[in-house]
């Protein structure tokens, strides 16, 4: 498992991404591709010092310019269930949608969103 | 103990609880769960911890996907050493308030700094900024 299929996994959970130069968005991932550029869907942007935010409908982040992301903790747990389910039928690919995110990261976003606007 | 080459060392730090320093100089602690040819990290049961002085405090952050090219270093963290390293513990809480009186003492210093140099007829400049963008 390389940190690219976990990213992939992480299709459609919330998450935080913290770019290079210490801006940090929060949202729903909706795709990524091989050179980490990712869509996010329902962004909160944070400035560097943590002082600014905006919100956007959705944003690109080229993958170059990204210095971690941190997804919630149950998209182990998928990643385990995946390698136990026998390969190949390709069909029954359950828990699609939008997993009810917990934690901090969701925290951090409704506590965003007050400020927000 | 033989090494592999370059980034393929990481392969022996599997699942072994690591410390990690960032470029931007934050400290993460925890299970190094995958790697790969570009040295990007998965962590797992991750802390950050923060230094101040002698003191340090954790905070939990769970799951991280680190890229490899923001990393300095990574390494296992030797109990014995670290039982002499004259660390102690504090509340996060009290670490993290340490943390922000200091910045904004050094952000002081730094606008007296200017200061003096327009003073002096000197344009102030990059000298300063501690911001780091890379």
């Amino acid at each position: 498992m390389l940190p690219l299929s976990l990213l992939r996994t992480a299709v459609n959970h919330p998450m935080l991404v913290e770019l290079k130069n210490g801006e940090t968005y929060n949202g729903h991932l909706v795709n990524c591709d091989n050179w980490m550029n990712i869509n996010l869907r329902e962004v909160i942007c944070t400035s560097r010092e943590g002082d600014k935010f905006w919100k956007m409908p959705e944003c690109y982040i080229r993958g170059s310019t990204i210095k971690y992301l941190r997804i919630p903790d149950e998209i182990i747990d998928m990643v385990k269930e995946e390698a136990q389910r026998p390969r190949g039928d390709g069909r029954g690919r359950g828990r699609g949608g939008r997993g009810g995110g917990r934690g901090e990261i969701c925290l951090n976003s409704s506590l965003y969103n007050s400020h927000s606007e | 103990m033989s090494y592999l080459p370059g980034t393929a060392s990481l392969i022996n730090e599997i699942d072994k609880r690591l410390l990690i320093v960032l470029r931007d100089g934050r400290t993460l602690i925890g299970y190094l769960r995958t790697i790969d040819q570009f040295a990007n990290l998965v962590l797992h049961q991750t802390i950050e911890r923060i230094h101040v002085d002698k003191q340090y405090g954790d905070i939990p952050r769970g799951i991280f996907i680190i890229r490899g090219e923001n990393v300095i270093l990574l390494g296992e963290v030797d109990d014995e050493k670290f039982k002499n390293s004259g660390l102690e513990e504090a509340p996060i809480d009290e670490v993290l308030e340490k943390q922000r009186s200091l910045q904004l003492q050094k952000q002081k210093e730094i606008e007296e700094k200017r200061k003096a140099l327009r003073e002096r007829g000197l344009e102030p400049s990059h000298l300063e900024s501690i911001q780091e963008d890379f």
